[in-house]
């Protein structure tokens, strides 16, 4: 898939997945950047992909009933040449059956695709076949010298029985759910799950059961969140070899998310956003949103943030100075030391009183601020009340889960945290007025 | 390592499942790896079973996450597994009953109770674990935290006894869905991302009036769903207005008369 066209059906998953997919075509095509045309084109594409499904519904599903995510087609999506499509399945099943030479497996495939269009493949598409499927970890090749014996290396599901392949599968399918990064979790379950299936075949008496393909489920899940593991791994390599990078930047609150690269470069200044250039230090996973942040510094040690949905055509920069990258490094991880999530403004210290549930009620307050509260201390505690305090930078950020406990909470300070959040609740109480 | 690569395509998959064949790549047993790491993988599998799995995994190398990777506001403690879940799915595959000893949700243990496992369910929000079962004394749904059951013992039950109890769950379960209509004020606009993010995990359909400029939120969910809503509603404040739902209007108005009477301020109810 071209470069730019994955860029853009990411982006438009996104937009589906967070919208419901109910703008017009129009509406969404402007978001994006695209054209009708274009925007038709890509829809298109990715009912090929996806086997026909509807979008909207596609994205109005029970999501408590499904651990499996809406959003792993993009994954899948990568096209191939029809040849390769047919010859590397007769590979991989044949090196299934028995392990197997380049020139042992040729005749195979000549044997088997002889009614096939194309031409039928040589010993060295057969080899650079093989080197792939090796590289990526597919196949193995058998101990002694050559010619080399090739096969499919299962041995992680071969090794085990059906009652261990069951826990494995269940095991991965909570890890996937609730860990990052998942994409890899989702790949390996799907997987586990066409192994179990494989097994039910020859114990007649066990046969799979459709109902222990969704063994859990999983509530209030943020379901965009494996799109930006799509450039996790390209970010995380950046840092590892201490790289600058830059990117074309769509900053989330800007409405459009994309815009069509022109084939013309005399008009592709006007419709492109200024490259950011960066040297990436950190990637920070946001629980309290699902959204990852890209943190890094400029070249003049400037820290920048960026949020990872925003970042499209990543290019690789030139190498940093080793020194000077873990200086900055350092700061950083100085500086966000107290970020609820990645502000770095001046620390405060925040101060909020909660009260507790009338008994018998368990006291789900205080569970809630324990769990959820970060590194803030309980201070003080009565039979009605406890006393949160919490050393944060800023206090933009906390704010949000402060108010979400309602009435359960009272901020004593910093002062114009109390005010503000008084003042907001005046204006919700006059919005509800007439209710 | 790369996440597009040409042997999970679904043109290629699609081929293989002809001959049941399937794939495992470096990079999805690297993954399991690094989860084989976290304490959850000791409950999660036999020993023997981790062995077997280890002597597959010697070659891969664990991505290096640890530095580059940072997680905020998740859970204290990080505990997304429980040791009950294998013995509960257990049972579940066997389709089999339990007695459950636990404890209220007042915190006080009560006697044994005679049930039929039916559900696990792990909520995002709330990082924990609840077992949802079917009560063969008093007929009724239960829903459990997990932290709160103190034991577990299986018991046989009758074959055909096990589907009409599923179906009656499901029946139970099924409850009345409710619609709402959220409003996002116009001058907020630039940040509807992060509100729909807020969001994201209802189902939901969103309408752009261009006259107006204004953004509306049609939600659906269900009526046990109405806590983490206003949980929501109150996380993004000022930003969002409800102008269609009724209880959840109310509790709004309710929640901010009683947050300004904490802060000394008097309000006409």
């Amino acid at each position: 898939m071209a470069k730019e066209s994955f860029d853009k059906e990411i982006q438009f998953l996104r937009l589906l997945a967070l919208t419901g997919g109910n703008y017009d075509r129009q509406q969404f095509a402007g978001r994006l950047g695209i054209s009708v045309h274009t925007f038709d084109k890509t829809i298109r594409r990715l009912k090929e992909v996806n086997g026909d499904a509807d979008f909207a519904d596609l994205f109005r599903y029970n999501y408590a009933d499904s651990a499996e995510p809406v959003l792993l087609f993009l994954y899948r999506a990568k096209s191939m040449k029809e040849s390769e499509t047919r010859r590397l399945p007769v590979i991989l099943t044949a090196l299934k059956q028995e392990p197997m030479t380049a020139a042992s497996l040729l005749d195979v495939c000549d044997e088997q695709l002889v009614d096939s269009a194309a031409a039928p493949p040589d010993e060295k598409t057969i080899r650079s076949d093989l080197r792939y499927l090796e590289e990526i970890g597919v196949i193995c090749r058998e101990p002694g010298g050559r010619p080399y014996r090739y096969r499919l290396n299962n041995d992680l599901t071969d090794c085990l029985s059906r009652e261990e392949l069951i826990e494995l599968y269940e095991f991965v399918d909570i890890m996937a759910n609730t860990q990052i990064p998942s994409v890899q979790g989702y790949l390996l379950r799907d997987n586990l799950k066409k192994a179990l299936k494989a097994t039910s075949s020859e114990q007649l008496e066990d046969s799979w059961q459709e109902e222990w393909r969704e063994p859990f489920s999983y509530r209030y899940h943020y379901d965009a969140r494996i799109l930006d593991e799509a450039h996790l791994y390209t970010l995380l390599r950046m840092i590892r070899e201490q790289r600058y990078i830059s990117f074309q930047y769509y900053t989330p609150s800007r409405k459009r998310s994309y815009t069509a690269q022109n084939t013309n470069p005399l008009f592709s200044r006007a419709s492109e956003p200024r490259r950011q250039h960066m040297l990436p230090l950190r990637v920070v996973y946001d629980h309290q949103y699902g959204r990852w942040y890209l943190l890094g510094t400029t070249r003049g040690g400037r820290i920048v943030k960026f949020r990872m949905d925003g970042i499209v055509d990543i290019i690789a920069e030139e190498e940093a100075d080793k020194l000077l990258f873990d200086e900055y490094v350092s700061r950083l991880d100085e500086r966000t030391r107290y970020s609820w999530l990645v502000d770095t403004s001046r620390t405060v210290t925040v101060r909020a009183r909660f009260f507790k549930p009338l008994p018998p009620q368990n006291d789900f307050i205080q569970e809630r601020v324990r769990m959820q509260g970060q590194w803030g201390c309980i201070t003080e505690e009565d039979q009605y009340s406890f006393i949160y305090e919490i050393q944060v930078n800023g206090y933009t950020e906390i704010r949000p889960w402060l108010r979400s406990f309602g009435s359960s909470c009272e901020v004593l300070e910093p002062a114009p945290l109390r005010e503000s959040l008084i003042e907001e609740w005046k204006e919700l109480m006059n919005d509800y007025e007439s209710v | 390592m790369n996440l597009f690569e040409k042997i999970f395509s679904y043109q290629l998959a699609s081929r293989l499942e002809e001959t049941a064949t399937y794939t495992l790549t470096s990079q999805e047993r690297a993954w399991l790896k690094m989860m084989l790491e976290q304490p959850a993988a000791a409950s999660a599998l036999e020993e023997t079973t981790l062995h077997k799995i280890a002597d597959c995994l010697l070659e891969e190398e664990i991505p290096h996450l640890q530095n580059a990777l940072v997680e905020k506001a998740g859970a204290a403690d990080g505990q997304t597994y429980s040791p009950l879940l294998r013995p509960l799915r257990r049972i579940m595959r066997r389709r089999q009953s339990m007695m459950i000893q636990r404890l209220n949700k007042h915190g006080q243990l009560i006697a044994p109770q005679y049930g039929v496992p039916w559900k696990l369910e792990f909520s995002m929000a709330r990082r924990e674990w609840y077992l949802l079962w079917y009560n063969l004394r008093t007929r009724a749904a239960m829903t459990t935290r997990l932290v709160h059951i103190q034991s577990l013992e299986e018991q046989s039950l009758p074959e055909e006894q096990y589907e009409p109890i599923c179906q009656r769950m499901q029946e139970i379960c099924t409850v009345e869905r409710q619609e709402a209509v959220i409003q996002l004020l116009p001058i907020y606009n630039m940040e509807l991302t992060r509100i729909l993010h807020a969001f994201s995990c209802f189902d939901k359909r969103v309408e752009f009036a261009e006259d107006e400029q204004t953004y509306y939120i049609h939600l659906n969910f269900a009526a046990n769903e109405s806590e983490y809503m206003l949980n929501r509603l109150r996380f993004l404040g000022k930003r969002v207005r409800v102008i269609q739902g009724d209880y959840l209007k109310h509790r709004m108005r309710e929640t901010s008369m009683k947050a300004l009477a904490r802060y000394g301020i008097k309000v006409q109810g």
